[in-house]
């Protein structure tokens, strides 16, 4: 309960309070949340085969994110930044699917 | 490597579990190497048979004491649901700027027509008191007639001059399955063709689109659209032509390029049409500046 509740408070703390991203950051901001949606459905699909523990979510998802981050920023650095983007974007999309075909089955058996 | 091992019978048993009928995804053994498909494809096959991260089974097996993180958990989900509201506001913002920087592009590039506009209202003017002058600093006697009968002559076929009297329209057209085959349109070197096929047939002045050529007029492409003066045009493409109503258009016919265009009327459908006029008037060249002037030596 307590992290969906912590979720609709941070979308709302976001939309009212506005925190302005730093302009070098910017550019990995949708990285990060592909990241974190990474962690949120793997979170949720362990939470269901009930071995869910904070403590390693809290750990992938912070290690995710500036993972994703990293690979990015070094990929600008070398010139191949949007390539290096979508390269992330395409093995977290593959787990997201496969999680949330997983999150899908748990849940209605179907 | 023992890690992942672990995982995968842990997962294995889970399946069993809920009976034959589990999820392909994460009840499949991992083939042995001597029946993979491709090598290659480890990496994916990896990241879709192993989607959960292996640990929360370790911590699982290991059974360790979660009660401290329940605050962590709560905090990192609010900075989860800040990101995702950040990122969505920043993408909304962002839109509407590009939409003002592409119509502040846009008004730009008109302001620029318009004063290229102006700038050629200019040169026809400056052209005009050039003529003026020149008539004047010529003076009034036999060899300055001469000068003015000749320049007479010359300046409406080098389109120094507007000019207005019979000829042809021709109008011509990408054909209607232009869409599908891009070899159906009408191509900067048709109208080449067709501008020099009127020189041919002796015209003495030839505008496509109300732009006038001369000598020195380029028509080529330029992205999708043929320019002519370095101004592009849009369909249909009008060229009028100045010349003897009663051979112009019978010459031009029998040309190379009346032979031409009967070609790309007739198999690639293109509109074609020509046509006499009575009275047309084509505006002067103002592309056309004094490149070389100098003394008269009489």
């Amino acid at each position: 309960m307590i992290p969906l509740i912590g979720l609709i408070a941070g979308i709302v703390l976001g939309i009212v309070l506005e925190p302005s991203i730093p302009q070098v950051l910017q550019p990995y901001l949708p990285i990060a949340i592909v990241a974190a949606m990474d962690a949120l459905f793997g979170a949720f699909r362990a939470y269901l085969e009930g071995i869910f523990t904070d403590r390693i979510f809290v750990v992938s998802f912070i290690s995710n994110v500036l993972i994703a981050a990293a690979i990015v920023y070094v990929g600008d650095q070398i010139g191949v930044g949007s390539q290096l983007a979508t390269g992330v974007v395409v093995v977290l999309g593959i787990r997201i699917f496969t999680n949330a075909a997983a999150i899908r089955r748990a849940l209605f058996h179907a | 490597m023992t890690q992942r091992g672990r995982t995968s019978t842990s997962v294995r048993r889970g399946a069993q579990h809920r009976g034959q009928a589990a999820e392909p995804t994460t009840a499949q053994q991992p083939p042995p190497m001597s029946q993979m498909p491709d090598a290659s494809m480890d990496l994916l096959n990896q990241i879709s048979r192993q989607p959960v991260d292996p640990d929360y089974a370790l911590a699982a097996a290991r059974g360790t004491d979660s009660s401290g993180g329940r605050w962590t958990l709560g905090l990192l989900a609010i900075i989860i649901g800040a990101l995702f509201a950040v990122a969505a506001l920043q993408t909304t913002r962002a839109a509407p700027a590009l939409q003002s920087e592409r119509s502040e592009l846009i008004s730009r590039v008109q302001t620029a027509e318009r004063e290229q506009d102006q700038l050629r209202g200019r040169v026809t003017t400056l052209t005009q008191e050039i003529a003026t002058l020149r008539a004047a600093a010529l003076g009034d006697d036999d060899a300055a007639r001469v000068v003015e009968s000749r320049i007479d002559a010359l300046d409406p076929v080098v389109g120094n001059v507007a000019v207005d009297g019979p000829g042809v329209l021709i109008v011509v057209d990408d054909s209607p399955s232009a869409a599908a085959d891009a070899r159906d349109r009408v191509l900067d070197i048709d109208l080449q063709v067709l501008a020099n096929g009127l020189w041919e047939a002796d015209a003495e002045a030839v505008a496509i689109n109300g732009h006038r050529l001369s000598g020195l007029t380029a028509i080529r492409s330029a992205g999708d659209a043929i320019t002519v003066d370095y101004r592009s045009l849009t369909r249909p493409y009008r060229v009028e032509a100045i010349g003897n109503p009663r051979t112009l258009q019978a010459r031009f016919v029998e040309s190379s390029a009346g032979a031409w265009w009967n070609d790309l009327a007739q198999n690639r459908r293109m509109r074609y049409e020509i046509s006499d006029v009575k009275q047309l008037d084509l505006a002067a060249d103002p592309g056309i500046v004094l490149r070389r002037a100098g003394r008269a030596t009489s």
